[in-house]
Parts: C-alpha cells; sequence; structure tokens
C-alpha cells in the first residue's frame, strides 16, 4: 500500500479538504488550495522490537494557502478580521485531525502496518510566508503531522 | 545426538526475532475439554533476554586449580515494557488474575522457547518447559498503561521442534 495515497484518500474525507484542490508536492497556489508535501523520514526514529515489528514515523506537511488582508485588525473601532478567519479554518484541520486520531480513525496503510496515532506537531498552524507575486498575495500556513505506526512485514510469527 | 548448526551464512548474526518466547496456558473449550492458547511474548519490547541465573560454586584446591560448579540455573525473562495492548490474550489473563488475587493461577504456565536460527523450516529447534510462573510486576506508566512482566522457566522441559512459527504450532518432543 502506497503511503502517499493512503494519506491524499484520507485527507480528502476531511471536510475543510474535500471541497477544495488539494494537490501533491507541486502547485501553482491560489485561495484555499491545499497541498501536500512529502518528508523525509529519519529512519533513526524507528524502534525496532524484539518480536521483529518497528515503530516507524511517516510525516508530512499540508499547506493552506489563504488570500491576505492588509488592513489593522482593529481601525478607528471597527475589527476586520478576515486574516484571524483564515487562520481559523486552518485550525480547523488541526481540531479534524485531533478528532480522527481520538476515534482510532487512521489511514490505510495496508496489512503490514498498523497505524498507532495520527497527530499534528504543533496546536496551531505555523505561518511559512506571503507570496505577494500573486495576486491577491496569499499566506501560506502549514500544518506538520506525523502517522505513527508499526511496520509488521519481517515479523516471523505469523 | 548430533549439534545442530545454525541454519546462517558464515559471519551472519542471527535476528533478535529469531528468539521466540510463547507463552500457553488451558482455557475451556466448553463443556468438560480444554485447549492450548499461546501468545508470543516480545510485542512492544524492545530488549529482552532469557537470564540464566546460575547458581556457581567455586573453590580452589592447594595447587591454585579452580574447580566451579554449577548446582542449579533458574532461568528468567524480564519483558518491560510489557503494555496493555488490545487483542492481547496473556495481558487479559494476567490482569484477571491480579483482579482477583489468584495467585496461584500464576504458576500454570507453558513456556516455549523457539530457536528459529536452529533447524529448517518446518522443524525449528525448540524447548517446552511445564509449569512454569509469570508475574506481573507493576501496573502504570505514563503515557500507555505498562504492566511489566517476569517469566520463570521451571526447566521441567523437553526438547524437540515447532513446525512453524504461529500460535497454531505443533510442538514434536525429540526421541
Amino acid at each position: 500500500m502506497d503511503k502517499n495515497q493512503a494519506i491524499i484518500d484520507y485527507l480528502i474525507t476531511c471536510p475543510k479538504i474535500q471541497d477544495n484542490p488539494l494537490y501533491f508536492n507541486f502547485i501553482h497556489g491560489n485561495e484555499d488550495d491545499k497541498q501536500i508535501i512529502t518528508t523525509g523520514n529519519e529512519k533513526t526514529i524507528d524502534r525496532p522490537y524484539v518480536d521483529g515489528s518497528v515503530l516507524k514515523r511517516f510525516t508530512f506537511t499540508i499547506i493552506d494557502f489563504k488570500s491576505v488582508a492588509y488592513r489593522a485588525v482593529v481601525k478607528d473601532g471597527i475589527h476586520v478580521d478576515e486574516n484571524v478567519e483564515d487562520i481559523l479554518q486552518v485550525q480547523d484541520i488541526i481540531d479534524w485531525i485531533d478528532e480522527q486520531n481520538e476515534a482510532r480513525n487512521f489511514p490505510n496503510f495496508g496489512e503490514d502496518c498498523i497505524v498507532e496515532s495520527i497527530s499534528t506537531t504543533a496546536n496551531n498552524p505555523n505561518l511559512n510566508g506571503v507570496d505577494s507575486n500573486v495576486s491577491p498575495a496569499l499566506a501560506k500556513y502549514s500544518i506538520s503531522i506525523q502517522v505513527n505506526y508499526i511496520d509488521v512485514s519481517k515479523v516471523l510469527w505469523k | 545426538m548430533a549439534v545442530t548448526q545454525f541454519n546462517l551464512a558464515d559471519h551472519q548474526r542471527a535476528e533478535r526475532k529469531q528468539l521466540l518466547t510463547v507463552a500457553a496456558w488451558q482455557e475451556s473449550s466448553g463443556g468438560t475439554g480444554t485447549h492450548e492458547v499461546r501468545e508470543l511474548l516480545g510485542r512492544r519490547t524492545e530488549d529482552s533476554s532469557i537470564e540464566y541465573n546460575a547458581d556457581i560454586q567455586t573453590s580452589t584446591d592447594i595447587l591454585g586449580i579452580n574447580y566451579t560448579d554449577i548446582n542449579k540455573t533458574q532461568p528468567q525473562q524480564d519483558f518491560d515494557p510489557y503494555l496493555i495492548l488490545g487483542g492481547s490474550k496473556l495481558g487479559a489473563k494476567l490482569n484477571d488474575i491480579r483482579r482477583r488475587n489468584a495467585l496461584s493461577e500464576l504458576d500454570q504456565f507453558t513456556i516455549y522457547i523457539i530457536t528459529a536460527f536452529c533447524g529448517e523450516d518446518g522443524a525449528y529447534e525448540a524447548e517446552k518447559h511445564v509449569n512454569c510462573t509469570i508475574t506481573y510486576n507493576s501496573m502504570g506508566g505514563d503515557a500507555n498503561v505498562n504492566f511489566p512482566i517476569s517469566v520463570y522457566l521451571s526447566n521441567d522441559s523437553v526438547t524437540g521442534t515447532v513446525d512453524k512459527l504461529g500460535d497454531d504450532f505443533e510442538f514434536t518432543q525429540d526421541i
């Protein structure tokens, strides 16, 4: 089972993702586009057990593109919170991941992998920067996600 | 009996997973019958060894020569962590014994030690120890519930082979 495809299949069940274009690694970002970026996973964190199974981690990042409003949050007594609303939408993805973990609803990595948990590495989105070369300018919010799973493919005991 | 050579290439190291400890016990099949339930030990345990705990007595004669006697061995294997895991039959049994404080039931286990680096597919060398004791040492931990156990082998054992590496193996005693 290709873990990248498993992640895509999993993420498109998220209400905040399924209604917007989702890209894999490469993108010309537009407002509300989502991008999955793969991350190399250090083998040094693998934990082998005496039965031959190995605890491994699959890490990836979701980038969420949001248009930028260059306005003060409070100006002349008027609250303009478009940027705040945008980041709350990104926050919804983090909350969804937490809910799935609680419900033990995990990506399907195939019969040789037992997924243990899925979690974000931070409790709130990270602002990676703003692309001012497009109009409107796009903020790139990122969420790093890690999936811990047990690889049982090398276990002798069947 | 000839010594069985390792089924490894020259200088190839045996992998840890080729040394297997399997706990077995009898459970009711309904009615009057029983059947043997088995479980491989070591899931989520990163390091575990059989400690033979040899009782050694050494004396030295007037020529300065040492004589070492081994009176007995008391083999023991600890599994720490031994996590409470869904689907663990042994974990559930030990927890049931713990709740009832039925300590006398802890010494009724059969333990198979399988050396999968000896023998061949369909006939791996094994030892079968009867009336072994498994103790639970503590319960708790941090993020997950740890229930570390110690296995005490009885040395009331026979050698033989197992035909496969799985719960439904058949143990054949050496003649």
